[in-house]
């Protein structure tokens, strides 16, 4: 008898809004092997590239490799993809949505049709793939490449997206203007080549349209998140993991927009009602960075189980309002989409500048502790992510030599305010983002308890 | 006046179970032995510890698990992780105290401690390279006995580097340096100073403070004690048995949620004890 496969239970959301997004991937998913068969462009692509509404404006269908490889993991079906990769020969450590995309493309490129039981239907052959040279992340050049020896009529676009790397005695705005006129040139490269190979003009009226409403859904977004400082905290990370669908995969489109209406008005609601992610509200925890266990996104539950919520996370949160991102008035929506891509990398910088010691990354902890009220900081080091993850030991220890313990002030029993050390424990979680033998249940939750018991002597004493 | 309150702490690790009965100070202190099926007989260790300490099951107040075998443990109150117990025991040794490395048979870690609680803490439990697992495998391999490698360590005069960070790669490692002729001294000195290496750099984290108190199986290898205050350059402390840390500071836990309780005239959270085996997952 065939052995049954485990499906994973259904993870509690706090939010109905969190909640509708498995469906809406789903459909976007499967929207994307309609498309196919319609006839429509499709384009392998990377999210946070900047380049949503252009694609959009030229009806070409964005087929999120990166989403894939975590719709891969979560469901617990990464692991055939890996080994495929594997016996490629390429290594493991390699980061694993990349090699779970290079898995899968080989084996349906091999069948000609999709790998069996692929899941949600599978991921469509593209068009044309649009990489990215991104500092961010190296695969989003490699990637792609690998691909290409498993479907070598399918042509690259490579969109080079830089922003100056952080120096404490060089001001962005001397640098500027260079970036922008580098990243702007990059985008109208992309533009060509779209036209290129739809045959079909770019309609800069409707990509000013796109823009415009990806900047509203943008600044809603940010609003719509800033209603997590309430206490108790009406949303957390864990439904933010779902949420963040419509922020990255679908901006500039109705949809999103109408979205975040929706969770806002929901928030809004909550908060009147003084309804948590959990009754009790004990410890307010700050998501500091790396990507999620796709596959252990109970482990969310688990927090809050002990009365820990996440109002706060730095990963997909490329969200600051769009006024404050320094971005000039111009009517050139290409403009505007690399204005929103420099202002968002740097936005951090001048505030960096102010304290010793400190740096962007930093920064944003410290923005984002003070704003939600945070009493701990939980990151995860997933092994097969470095651009990224490598950093956040980094970020951790450069945190607690520039800003712990921190000084604040509480009411005592007689009536009359004394200074206290507040302190900022961390937890480092050790896992990857799709490969699940990387992950001990076990041994994560015993940490989150240590952590948990940590969090209770720490505020035990501030009591 | 002797005291009639006992609390008991028990540690049940990788390879050892402790359990230390207190009332005063340490009424008994019993160290179990190793191996997966006698990890569910800390039952017994639990009878032993009794024996000796002169007292009754029932006469115990609370006991307080701890330890990765924690969980299932029928006869414990209340379930603590490691992190909380050491912090407590270590500031039962030593008061003054502000850091406990822990290094035992599955994992080691490093706990920033406050008034005998942690204020902060690292941990590696995924690799053997930065735990007592990793001397084991490697006297092993040697055909010497773990509890002497601090010893011949010592009497070395340049240790060798071991370049494998896999504990499974370094066992193979030194062997085929010993068929190279080189001293054992310095092989088994190479060793230590791999561990030590490793988890000295995953406690500089947490800004180590001038003292430090060593604890765990690994703590008995005065060379590795040695070796970690070099690294971190601070002094390094140990308990006089290093291994009952955890249970002690279970023990002190147990008692300290006895005597809130008593204040605040809120029940403890107790369960219906069981001296019975312990079930493991």
């Amino acid at each position: 008898m065939a052995e049954e496969k485990k499906r994973p239970r259904k993870r509690r959301t706090a939010t109905v809004a969190a909640s509708n997004i498995a469906p809406m991937v789903k459909e976007s998913i499967t929207g994307t092997l309609k498309a196919a068969e319609e006839g429509k462009k499709l384009a392998y692509s990377f999210i946070c590239c900047s380049y949503d509404e252009i694609l959009m404006a030229m009806d070409i269908v964005p087929v999120w490799t990166e989403n894939y490889a975590g719709i891969c993991g979560a469901k617990r079906d990464a692991e055939r993809f890996l080994e495929r990769a594997q016996s490629l020969g390429f290594s493991r450590s390699l980061c694993t949505y990349a090699l779970c995309g290079i898995g899968f493309d080989q084996w349906r490129e091999e069948l000609k049709e999709m790998p069996p039981e692929a899941p949600w239907g599978g991921q469509v052959r593209p068009d044309f793939m649009l990489s990215s040279g991104q500092i961010l992340c190296d695969p989003r050049n490699k990637w792609y490449q690998a691909v290409q020896e498993f479907m070598p009529d399918v042509p690259i676009f490579n969109v080079d997206l830089p922003y100056p790397l952080y120096e404490d005695d060089i001001e962005v705005s001397d640098v500027q203007d260079y970036y922008i006129r580098h990243i702007t040139d990059e985008l109208r490269g992309l533009i060509r080549f779209l036209e290129e190979q739809t045959g079909k003009k770019i309609d800069y009226d409707r990509l000013r349209e796109l823009v415009d409403l990806g900047e509203r859904t943008w600044n809603l977004i940010w609003e719509t998140y800033e209603l997590r400082r309430a206490v108790p905290t009406p949303m957390g990370t864990g439904d933010a993991m779902n949420t963040m669908v419509p922020m990255v995969f679908m901006l500039g489109t109705q949809e999103a927009y109408d979205f975040f209406m929706s969770l806002n008005a929901e928030l809004k609601e909550k908060i009147s009602k003084k309804e948590g992610v959990v009754k009790d509200e004990k410890y307010r925890l700050l998501w500091g960075g790396g990507l999620p266990a796709w596959f252990a996104l109970k482990d969310f539950n688990y927090f809050n189980s002990k009365g820990a919520v996440f109002p706060a996370e730095t990963t997909y949160r490329m969200i600051e309002p769009i006024y404050k991102l320094n971005m000039p008035d111009t009517d050139d929506p290409v403009e505007r989409l690399a204005w929103r891509w420099l202002g968002y990398w740097t936005y951090w910088y001048d505030k960096a500048k102010k304290r010793p010691g400190s740096h962007p990354d930093v920064e944003r902890l410290i923005q984002y502790i003070e704003d939600y009220r945070i009493d701990g900081i939980v990151m995860h080091e997933a092994f097969s992510c470095r651009t990224w993850h490598l950093s956040l030991i980094w970020q951790v220890n450069q945190l607690q030599k520039i800003y712990k313990p921190v000084p604040v002030l509480v009411l005592g029993g007689d009536g009359k305010e004394k200074e206290m050390q507040r302190e900022i424990p961390a937890l480092i979680l050790e896992s990857d983002i799709i490969d699940i033998s990387s992950y001990s249940e076990v041994e994560t939750r015993s940490r989150i308890d240590a952590f948990i018991e940590t969090l209770e002597g720490v505020k035990g004493r501030q009591a | 006046m002797e005291l009639k309150e006992y609390y008991a702490g028990v540690d049940i690790g990788s390879t050892m179970t402790k359990v230390v009965i207190m009332n005063r100070g340490i009424a008994s202190a019993i160290i179990g032995p190793t191996g997966a099926e006698q990890r569910r007989l800390a039952d017994q260790v639990m009878k032993k510890a009794l024996k000796e300490a002169g007292v009754s099951f029932d006469s115990l107040i609370y006991i307080v698990a701890t330890g990765y075998g924690r969980i299932n443990v029928p006869f414990a109150d209340r379930q603590i992780t490691e992190i909380s117990c050491h912090a407590k025991g270590v500031s039962y040794f030593f008061p003054e105290s502000e850091m406990c490395i822990d290094i035992g048979g599955q994992d080691s870690k490093g706990i920033r401690i406050r008034d005998g609680k942690p204020v902060d803490f690292v941990m590696n439990d995924k690799c053997a390279a930065g735990t007592g697992r990793f001397l084991e495998i490697t006297a092993d391999a040697l055909g010497i006995k773990v509890g002497e490698m601090g010893e011949i360590a010592l009497a070395s005069k340049s240790s060798v580097q071991i370049s494998n960070l896999c504990t499974i790669f370094a066992e193979q490692e030194v062997v085929e340096r010993l068929a190279d002729g080189v001293a054992l001294n310095d092989l088994v000195a190479g060793i230590l100073e791999s561990l030590a290496g490793r988890v000295s750099n995953m406690v500089k984290r947490l800004s180590v403070p001038k003292e430090i108190v060593v604890t765990g199986g690994v703590a008995k290898n005065a060379a590795i004690v040695d070796m970690l205050s070099r690294r971190l350059g601070c002094k390094a402390g140990v308990p006089p048995e290093p291994l009952i840390t955890g249970a002690v500071g279970a023990a002190m836990i147990g008692k300290e949620i006895v005597e809130k309780a008593k204040k605040t005239g809120v029940k403890p959270e107790k369960k219906r004890r069981r001296l019975d085996k312990v079930k493991i997952f």
